[in-house]
């Protein structure tokens, strides 16, 4: 009997110890003073609370590990409003919820409660897991909403949390408290560090931020994986776990089940169906051959079902899991003697891996390298064959591993930096009335721009096929008429490297020309299709990131009519360029013409040798880009010759 | 919105199919059969309905495997039983079951909270060649939601075939749409204990969604069946017999709204009124107290999918549907004296008549509807900006039907609203500075204008800046077009016209040539773009509302020019719509007046000529300039 009441109070006084329990939000809150600018938002977050707190069990070895999320977020306007009063809570690795509240503080000070009755619990959504949802109750214009939680999830010695958001935020604080065990933190892009704080007589860690601008979704730009974030890590009693070990460990545990072990009988059999006794197969024939075959049997699904990773279930029913399509690969490229590496990287857009700190949440695709021919294959993308990786992988981090289970780091580069571009070849002739002009197009797409035409083409619905073949033949002449169309090199499983993607169609459009007296405009600029401008009206926030880099050459010729000549050309010569402080001439855009008898042949070539570009060379690449929307609106004159 | 039972999630208007050849074998992927049999049992007063649905498809290509990946939706109205799914390998004889379903949730975007769930799975082995054969069972708890079944779906269907078994003392009704070009083949059996009515089709094409085209329903091939009433004993019993029957049902909905608290809404209204003395002033006060506080939040769970939540708690909350509004906006206009009435409404994407279906297929919406000096409004408070007195534009045309009391309702068409009600105004001047075009201009837009302006501008610019957004929206004169000074007033729902300011600066927009410098006055090019390509359009274009847009361009000649040339007056006059563009001069200025005007909210595919004679003559005339010279 003794002993119970001992036990209950060692639990009590430990409870007492999370850091959580004593933590609340104001018993009386009240408006918060904001400045007109923070008035003129639509939303301002007031503060952003997260307290990560790690406990030793009280029983065994394991830990506890709370999550506390504390947000106040005042709502200016109806689009304000329509951010925050719906609130969404991930059950992932959640043991169980705590608590859950939120208020409402009305601009006369009134405050409404949430009627937790009212908290829905919605299960397994999508890929996401379970989530509980509520809706903020009584907000309105001028309003502040509080939303206080607090969830126990199941210990995973790892987590990350994005502290900026797309609403400018006053005050962040991240407080990470960990119980005397050993642990790592780190907070990305931004220049404040954690500093230690005790809590509750342990020392902790905090980041306190103030006055966090909103991400801003830029052009060439990867907002959302540039949000200021935090990772860490918290380690069992007694260990110290360093992110070498923990690499080591994920190409051991990864590497044992994607380099094959025996090869299937269902393999070879396979492949006798695709892979044609041939002296002339080369390694690059053969990869593609696996990656059409796998491409054109299997499907990749994406649910919770764990046989999509078991191999013999993969290649009995062709369907597996983003993570078990590699195993067919491993089976397919290993009984074909091909060489080849196994890569683990991030969308760039979500994520930028990092080889410095292991998080988990960045291990999301998988690729397959091959070293003798330096090019990728991307299980997961219905629409590439062997070649470059995807545009969303260029330029992450990735980790590399061999047959051998060596790994290494590298930034995922394209081979061939010339792999996408485009080419395109126009004669511009005119009626005999000079109302109506005819571009006869000819146009090469090569790389990711051939790849994603030949997707959409072969994929979409017809609604997009359609906008998609204005796209092709000179986008934003508003009465074009297309006469005919025609594409080749449609077929997505090619066995050569890049073949170009060809269009050939012929225009017609009147809107080009005006009448100028016994002139005519010909609006030139609008042949090469509508150009964007790119703006800039507050300051970058984003380094520059293009999809990839690219070329363009153009080849304009336009038959003057019989009795007359051409004037207006300066408008035709541009030139502008950026060179690196490499003295590498990074990026340009040029367009000039040279006149023979009745041809003008006008030449444009624009170019991007890379795809990443630092904050400070912003002006001089959006002067680059910007100059192909200075193309877009020349014109030139059709004079009679008296 | 109310609830919509959504018995199978798999029809998706937005996938691909073309070429239309009777063998389907430009296709990637066709449906062999979709076949589905309703049963109707009556048992001791109580239906039980089952709907069994049998599909085989195939896949012509290795193209679209996508299409291997099957959901099937219910929600708490309906249960889905007995999944037998699987993929037969012609060539390799082989068959696979389909082993593992999930039972999954999804976010929507325009409800928050719903009862619909899916069953989702992946066909395995798929491959040129495969065919996938799919049933399922799926059991119906209301008698009301016998739903419809689609002859043509997004593509091709080899055999397509309703069948619907009930026992004689069950009456049934049914009416199809769009299957005049399809030979549908009705048979009517009599068999021991009751009918059996199969429609049966061979080789319907795919049908796929065109830009601006009508909703699916008003082109895709489609039967609703529903009951219309049961005998027992002699006694008959009606379901949806006619609207009467639909009507009688939504009544006994709207009484088990929770009519609790009412006092703090009258509190809420008599204060939003005060002062106030018509009717008019009363019932806009109140409309607009409702648009501006309720923000539109849905929650679908069973009934609660069509029950309204009680008047306060809405007020309390501060969010709801459509039907939390209208019966919020209900309670408080007949508590200041205002006779309003609970309205059911099918929104424009729906092509049905209650009186030719008398199910809760036909609408979709809520709404209220007040008489106010004898003047018939109706309100809807989920268009955040539409003024009072004008119907959501998405309404217009549409039956609405009235709840007047327990017994009795009324059905009205919301009129097609008048083209004066939506005009933008746009005042211009410009100068010239060398070849650049100087510009001011204001724009007063009313009704459905300024409403599309607000709401695009609230949910569609995010992070542009306000010139970049008026650059990609407005387009006016080139890519480079600066945009300074810009003014919005009357930024809200009332009826005051928004007014849009703004300067311009357009670099090298002028041309000279041989000593004359050419200007054109169209920096606004509205429906250059509107042609419709009639090679291979199927569908009838959809327009949204009436309008028309009536600018004044003045040009200040520059000092030491003189004008030489000026367009000649261009017109396209059609009851429709149509254009004018005439220019005058006035001492040192010259002045462009241009109207154009759309009257109608349809063009029919035997239009389309006269349209796109209409574009071309728009084209052309935005092509004229005016030409000045030095003066000698």
């Amino acid at each position: 009997m003794k002993k119970l009441v001992y036990l209950i109070l060692l639990v009590s006084s430990t409870g007492f110890a999370q850091y959580y329990k004593t933590y609340d939000w104001k018993s009386n809150p009240k408006l918060h003073e904001l400045t007109s600018a923070e008035l003129s938002e639509a939303s301002v977050g007031i503060l952003k609370k997260n307290i990560v707190e790690y406990q030793k069990s009280l029983f065994g070895s394991g830990l506890n590990r709370f999550e506390t999320q504390h947000t106040i977020v005042r709502v200016n306007n109806d689009y304000g409003i329509n951010r925050h009063n719906t609130v969404y809570i991930p059950m992932y690795e959640v043991k169980q919820v705590v608590d859950i509240k939120a208020r409402t503080i009305h601009p006369d000070g009134k405050v409404t409660l949430l009627n937790k009755d009212n908290i829905k619990e919605v299960k397994n959504v999508e890929e996401y897991g379970d989530f509980k949802i509520f809706a903020i109750e009584g907000a309105e214009e001028g309003s502040e909403i509080e939303v206080l939680y607090t969830v126990e999830k199941q210990y995973d010695m790892h987590g990350t949390e994005t502290i900026q958001s797309d609403f400018p935020i006053k005050e962040a604080r991240f407080l990470f408290i960990t119980d005397g065990l050993n642990a790592n933190i780190k907070a990305y892009r931004t220049d404040k560090s954690f500093e230690t704080v005790d809590v509750n007589g342990k020392p902790s860690k905090q980041i306190v931020l103030k006055d966090i601008p909103a991400m801003l979704r830029e052009e060439y730009a990867t907002p959302d994986a540039n949000k200021i974030t935090v990772a860490y890590q918290c380690f069992p009693e007694g260990q110290n776990v360093t992110h070498e070990m923990f690499w080591e460990n994920v190409v051991s545990n990864i590497g044992s089940q994607f380099f094959a072990g025996e090869i299937k009988q269902k393999v070879i059999d396979d492949i006798k169906g695709f892979v044609k006794d041939d002296k002339e197969l080369t390694t690059f024939k053969v990869a593609s051959m696996v990656d059409n075959f796998i491409k054109t049997n299997f499907i990749i699904i994406k649910n919770n079902n764990a046989e999509l990773s078991d191999l013999d279930y993969i290649l009995e029913n062709r369907s597996a899991s983003e993570f078990g399509i590699i195993k067919a690969y491993a089976q397919y490229l290993s009984a074909l003697n091909i060489d080849y590496e196994f890569v683990i990287t991030a969308n760039r857009y979500e994520y930028k891996f990092d080889p410095e700190f292991f998080t988990p949440g960045m291990l999301r695709n998988f690729i397959i390298y091959l070293p003798s021919e330096e090019k990728y294959i991307s299980p997961s993308r219905i629409e590439y064959r062997v070649g470059e990786v995807p545009s969303n992988i260029l330029g992450n981090y990735g980790l590399y591993m061999n047959k051998n289970f060596e790994y290494y780091f590298s930034k995922i580069v394209q081979s061939d930096p010339n792999f996408s571009r485009t080419k395109r070849i126009t004669n511009i002739t005119f009626d005999e009335d000079i109302e109506s002009a005819t571009l006869d197009q000819n146009h090469e797409y090569y790389g990711h721009w051939a790849i994603t035409n030949r997707a959409i083409l072969n994929l979409s619905p017809k609604e997009s096929i359609k906008q998609f073949e204005d796209f092709l033949t000179s986008s934003g002449i508003e009465d074009k008429v297309i006469e005919s169309f025609e594409t080749e090199n449609t077929d997505m499983n090619p066995v050569e490297y890049n073949p170009p993607f060809v269009v050939k169609a012929k225009v017609t459009s009147e809107s080009l020309l005006e009448e100028a007296g016994d002139s005519y405009i010909f609006q030139i600029g609008k042949v090469i299709g509508t150009q964007s401008e790119l703006y800039q009206e507050h300051e970058r926030m984003n380094p520059i990131e293009m999809d990839f880099p690219n070329q363009y050459d153009y080849t304009i010729t336009i038959h003057i009519p019989e009795g007359y000549e051409v004037d207006g050309l300066d408008a035709l010569k541009i030139y502008k360029s950026y060179t690196a402080p490499s003295g590498e001439k990074v990026c340009k855009f040029e367009s000039d013409y040279t006149l023979e008898g009745d041809k003008l042949v006008i030449t444009i070539q624009e170019f991007y040798r890379t795809n990443e570009y630092d904050i400070s060379s912003y002006e001089q690449f959006r002067t680059v880009i910007n100059a192909a929307s200075d193309f877009n609106k020349a014109s030139i004159l059709l004079n009679p010759l008296d | 919105m109310p609830k919509i039972v959504k018995p199978i999630l798999t029809f998706l208007m937005c996938l691909p199919a073309f070429v239309f050849s009777q063998d389907f074998s430009g296709e990637d992927y066709i449906f062999l059969k979709r076949h589905e049999h309703i049963k109707i049992a009556l048992n001791n007063n109580k239906f039980d309905i089952a709907r069994n649905i049998s599909e085989q498809a195939k896949y012509i290509t290795a193209k679209k495997l996508y299409f291997a990946n099957e959901s099937i939706g219910y929600d708490s109205f309906t249960s889905i039983e007995n999944i037998k799914a699987f993929t037969e390998l012609p060539e390799a004889n082989k068959t696979i079951e389909v082993d593992y379903i999930e039972t999954k949730r999804e976010f929507d975007n325009g409800i928050f909270y719903s009862d619909q769930e899916s069953k989702n799975f992946t066909f395995p082995a798929v491959t040129k060649g495969a065919i996938t054969n799919l049933s399922y069972t799926e059991v119906l708890k209301d008698p009301r939601f016998l739903g419809m079944f689609r002859f043509g779906t997004f593509v091709p269907t080899k055999s397509a075939r309703l069948t619907i078994e009930f026992p004689k003392n069950v009456t049934i009704g049914y009416i199809d749409f769009n299957t005049e070009n399809i030979d549908l083949k009705f048979v009517k059996e009599e068999t021991s204990s009751g009918y059996l009515y199969t429609w049966t089709v061979e080789n319907v094409e795919g049908f796929q969604s065109e830009d601006r085209s009508e909703a699916a329903l008003y082109y895709l091939p489609h039967i609703i069946v529903y009951i219309k009433s049961y005998e027992v004993k002699g006694k008959s019993h009606n379901i949806l017999g006619d609207v009467k029957d639909l009507y009688s049902w939504y009544a006994t909905l709207v009484d088990q709204i929770d009519e609790k608290s009412l006092e703090k809404v009258y509190t809420i209204t008599d204060k939003v009124t005060e002062g106030l003395t018509s009717d008019r002033e009363k019932a806009k006060a109140i409309f607009n107290w409702v648009q501006d506080n309720i923000t539109y939040v849905a929650f679908e769970d069973g009934l609660g999918g069509f029950i309204p939540r009680g008047a306060a708690s809405v007020c309390d909350k501060r969010y709801g549907d459509c039907k939390d509004m209208a019966n919020l906006l209900y309670e408080m206009l007949n508590y200041a004296g205002i006779a309003s009435y609970r309205t059911w409404i099918g929104t424009r994407d729906r092509p049905y008549s209650y009186y030719e279906v008398p199910t809760p297929m036909v609408d979709n919406h809520m709404i209220t509807t007040t008489i106010v000096e004898n003047d018939t409004i109706f309100l809807d408070a989920t268009d955040s900006y539409v003024p009072f007195g004008m119907p959501s534009a998405f309404t217009q045309t549409k039956e609405a039907l009235l709840g007047l009391d327990k017994e009795n309702f009324k059905v009205i068409k919301v009129p097609i609203q008048d083209i004066n009600k939506s005009i933008t105004t746009i005042e211009t001047v410009m100068t010239l500075d060398n070849s650049t075009l100087k510009v001011q201009e204001q724009r007063a837009l009313t009704g459905y204008e300024k409403v599309d302006f607000i709401s695009d501008y609230v949910y569609k610019k995010d992070d542009k800046t306000e010139e970049e957004y008026l650059n990609t929206t407005l387009a006016l004169g080139n890519n480079k077009t600066q945009y300074r000074d810009i003014t919005k007033d009357n930024f809200d729902n009332s009826e005051s016209p928004l007014i849009l300011k703004y300067d311009l600066n357009i670099d090298n927009y002028a041309k000279t040539v041989a000593g004359k410098t050419f200007v054109n006055l169209n920096i606004d090019r509205t429906l250059a773009k509107s042609k419709i390509d009639t090679n291979d359009r199927k569908y009838s274009k959809k327009i949204d509302n009436k309008f028309r847009k009536v600018f004044t361009t003045t040009f200040t000649i520059p000092e030491g020019y003189e004008v030489t040339s000026i367009p000649k007056p261009l017109s396209f006059d059609n009851s429709d719509y149509g254009y004018q563009i005439h220019y005058t001069k006035e001492n040192n200025k010259i002045i462009q007046y241009k109207t154009l005007y759309i009257n109608t909210l349809k063009v029919n595919n035997n239009e389309f000529e006269t349209w796109n004679s209409f574009i071309k003559s728009l084209v052309k005339a935005y092509k004229k300039s005016i030409v000045i010279e030095k003066d000698l």
